[in-house]
């Protein structure tokens, strides 16, 4: 029982990594439908930043800003440089240019920092607690803090502000916000701003909560996020959030009692091709 | 006479919103037949559901004498329907030519032969030839679809529509963006393609187009069917001139 | 011919003959497929499975690999050639790691060892080895391209290229979007899974890990490079990407980062690749081989 707990709390917070990663991709798959793989470059290079910030300063909560803050600069180039000017070309075109910038990237983290894993041994100081006997350390606990508060800062955002309003026209259709006068051209950037920064946000909680910040650390989240998009139904912030969620639980729970003979990876996959049998759009998805 | 197109009580909605609704017609064979309506009556969704681009939610349509809702493009096109797109939609990296010998391709696309069989056909292309004639495009044949301004684009959708809509041709705006003389040469062009036995559905923004050109019309207001008859009795039908032609009134100088 | 320049020219012939299916998927079809190494590698582990177990003769398995190649792309493509555009990419790069790790975690593929011990191909009682082996590769790889030629002649390709320039359109003139794009895909797959059969028999020894992502990765690449949807783009390509790592052999530490920029380069400012339309290339090609007018 103790066990199946601890695997639970486990379980959520991997999901609730997932998650926020995957935000950053369903947020700018709705608004651009384009497959953001850089994305976890960006997680990476995020975690990279506060490492380093963090070495040097010392103070947690200034790694964490600077971090975001970088993360939300390389993803705003992203989109400036790469995303916008191929967006009339077949989808392919700027998905093979994501995977591109994606793998250079990850050699670039490489060559910069070595091939050698980064200790993050920073402190979050949230409060640990007890469930059912069982004791939530600090980094667990804050890791549940952190993703509920950026979900509800999401959900503000998206239903309750103007902004909100205009990401949602805007995901809708390009072309119909523009002529309402919507500047979509900055409701995009403010996406890839927000999804960004959220990506490092991950990347660095991760870093910390596994105490390792590696160059190749963006390629388990980079594919699977992928899977979990789908699943959600592309574009749904709700299904990302419990397709993460539903596999953060699934993986821990199979690997702590049954003896699979396939990685995480691969079950992600198979798990998503079984729902698009069974739901070609998605758990939350519309046709 | 058995009806070659009918449509009874179709209703299509996407996410909530009514975008046809309950509407019923009969179209007789040989007729130029007209739908209009203004902007966002359901016209082009009439279009898409009658050719299968989606299925109705509810209601029937019967084309020839089937039942054909729910079947999917490529099986309308195989029965004889052709169609032409509001916004043009040609094969662009082909020559004008190899858009209309691809529509000529009908009669191999579901059969295994299309592996093995050369769509370098003379008589094939001859046939393609013929149709650009018709339509006035002979010229150009061999340039790229994708370079071409849109009244030659719209006659090029016109031809593919005619290799393959040997029953039944549907023309979505093809008059629109066109300069006076090409409206009169394509008004002359339809009215050619009725005599030689097919019938036509078209879609007109241009009021004075569609009354010239129409036997029978029915106006969509809001996805329903406002009127339908005969265009003196369509241009004298209070409700038409109430919601139709008092905005266009209104709106239509752009 | 040395043996070095043996071997680089006959992983580049094997690589064209996968490039090559990738090619009909992608430019003939405008299907996005990220997996293709999953159906080179079916191709391989099919051929060393029939040349080690059932004791087969390349001749005899050949025709077999390529079928089972092609179902086993039919199986896959149905169901995410139904859904969405954007899922096919997606399902493709599960396919990917699905079967990298089915080969990997399965003793019956040999697990993590892989599968060594293929026997020499023999023909008419000679062992082919070193030209023999090359020219045999040269020669499948002459045939796919006649037959990637004859798809832009005949009506099947005519229907996949009308898909791929306006798939609405396209249904409206009686092809069926589903019909030809799988036909595309399993065209593809039966072309990667033929490669695959030539890679095994001249690696001898296989593994898992030579069907890894990051392959299907430099596939795309080589498509790409090359020019999609060109009859001699996936060629070039694999030429290019087969030279490149040998002239950069000194910045050994640097490649990947080079490759993955120059991919970058090429798709973000000339998405057709070097022979497609608008491309320099393109252009000096012609004027040394004039296209005759039509």
């Amino acid at each position: 029982m103790q066990m199946l707990i601890e695997q639970l709390l486990n379980g959520i917070a991997t999901g609730s990594i997932y998650a926020l990663v995957t935000l950053g991709l369903t947020l700018v798959y709705g608004i651009l439908r384009i497959l953001h793989i850089a994305h976890a470059a960006v997680y990476t290079i995020g975690a990279y930043i506060g490492v380093w910030s963090f070495q040097l300063t010392g103070s947690l909560g200034l790694s964490l800003l600077v971090g975001m803050g970088a993360a939300a600069v390389l993803g705003v180039a992203i989109e400036r440089f790469v995303y916008f000017p191929l967006l009339r070309h077949p989808p392919f075109v700027p998905l093979i240019a994501s995977i591109a910038v994606f793998l250079s990237m990850e050699e670039f983290c490489r060559l910069i920092a070595g091939p050698q894993i980064l200790t993050f041994p920073a402190r979050l100081p949230f409060p640990s607690f007890r469930i059912a006997g069982v004791q939530v350390n600090e980094t667990l606990s804050a890791i549940y803090c952190i993703t509920a508060l950026v979900l509800v800062f999401l959900w503000f955002l998206t239903t309750r502000t103007e902004l909100g309003l205009a990401m949602r026209a805007t995901a809708q259709d390009i072309a119909v916000a523009d002529a309402m006068g919507i500047d979509t051209h900055r409701i995009i950037s403010i996406t890839f701003i927000i999804g960004s920064a959220i990506a490092a946000l991950a990347g660095m909680l991760v870093g910390i909560y596994y105490n390792q910040v590696y160059p190749t650390m963006g390629a388990i989240p980079a594919y699977k996020t992928l899977a979990l998009i789908v699943v959600g139904g592309l574009g749904s912030i709700p299904g990302a959030v419990v397709a993460s969620l539903l596999l953060g639980l699934a993986e821990t729970l199979l690997i702590g009692y049954a003896a699979i003979p396939l990685p995480r990876d691969a079950l992600a996959f198979i798990a998503m091709i079984a729902v698009l049998m069974w739901r070609s759009e998605g758990l939350f998805g519309s046709k | 006479m058995n009806p070659i197109l009918e449509l009874d009580h179709v209703s299509k909605s996407f996410g909530g919103l009514k975008a046809v609704d309950r509407v019923s017609f009969r179209i007789e064979p040989g007729e130029i037949f007209g739908l209009l309506g203004p902007n966002g009556a359901g016209k082009t969704v009439c279009f898409n559901l009658i050719s299968g681009v989606f299925p109705p939610n509810e209601g029937s349509i019967f084309f020839d004498g089937m039942r054909t809702d729910g079947l999917p493009s490529h099986r309308m096109a195989k029965l004889g329907l052709g169609r032409t797109f509001q916004i043009v939609k040609p094969f662009s990296n082909v020559t004008v030519l190899e858009n209309v010998v691809a529509a000529l391709g009908i009669s191999r696309y579901d059969r295994l032969t299309a592996i093995w069989s050369s769509r370098m056909d003379k008589r094939i292309r001859s046939k393609a030839m013929e149709l650009l004639e018709q339509v006035g495009l002979t010229g150009i044949a061999h340039r790229k679809a994708g370079l071409l301004p849109l009244g030659n684009l719209r006659r090029l959708e016109i031809a593919r529509a005619l290799a393959v809509g040997t029953k039944l041709i549907l023309l979505d705006e093809s008059f629109s963006g066109l300069r006076h003389e090409e409206i009169l040469q394509l008004e002359s062009l339809v009215r050619q393609i009725r005599d030689a036995g097919r019938t036509i559905l078209l879609i007109e923004h241009n009021m004075k187009v569609a009354m010239g050109l129409c036997e029978r019309i029915v106006v969509l207001d809001h996805g329903r069917v406002l009127a339908q008859g005969s265009p003196e009795e369509i241009r004298s039908n209070p409700a038409v001139i109430e919601a139709y032609l008092g905005k266009q009134g209104g709106s239509h100088a752009a | 011919m040395s043996g070095y320049l043996l071997t680089l020219a006959t992983i580049m012939a094997i690589n064209a003959i996968a490039a090559c299916g990738l090619n009909v998927i992608v430019g003939f079809a405008g299907q996005i497929s990220l997996g293709h190494a999953a159906f080179f590698g079916i191709g391989a582990y099919a051929a060393a499975l029939l040349a080690t177990k059932a004791g087969m003769s390349f001749w005899a398995a050949l025709p077999l690999v390529v079928l089972i190649s092609g179902m086993i792309g039919l199986l896959l493509g149905l169901p995410s050639l139904r859904v969405r555009e954007d899922f096919l990419a997606i399902t493709t790069i599960g396919i990917n790691f699905i079967v990298e790790a089915v080969f990997n975690n399965f003793e019956w593929f040999g697990g993590a060892l892989g599968i060594g011990g293929i026997p020499r191909i023999v023909f008419f009682g000679i062992k082919l080895r070193n030209e023999g082996f090359l020219l045999l590769v040269l020669t499948a790889l002459v045939l796919v391209m006649f037959l990637c030629w004859w798809l832009t002649r005949c009506w099947a390709g005519m229907a996949c290229f009308a898909l791929r320039e306006e798939e609405t359109a396209a249904a409206s003139i009686g092809i069926s979007p589903v019909r030809f794009k799988l036909l595309a895909f399993v065209i593809g797959t039966a072309m990667a899974g033929l490669a695959g059969a030539f890679y095994a028999y001249f690696m001898r020894f296989i593994a898992a890990s030579d069907f890894s992502f990051p392959i299907s990765v430099s596939m795309l690449s080589m498509v790409v490079l090359g020019g999609i949807g060109t009859l001699w783009g996936p060629v070039l390509g694999a030429v290019i990407l087969g030279i490149l790592p040998e002239v950069f052999r000194p910045l050994i530490d640097y490649r990947i980062l080079f490759y993955t920029i120059l991919l970058l380069m090429m798709i973000r400012f000339q998405p057709g690749g070097l022979l497609g339309e608008t491309s320099a290339v393109r252009r000096l090609f012609n004027r040394w081989i004039p296209v005759p007018a039509p």
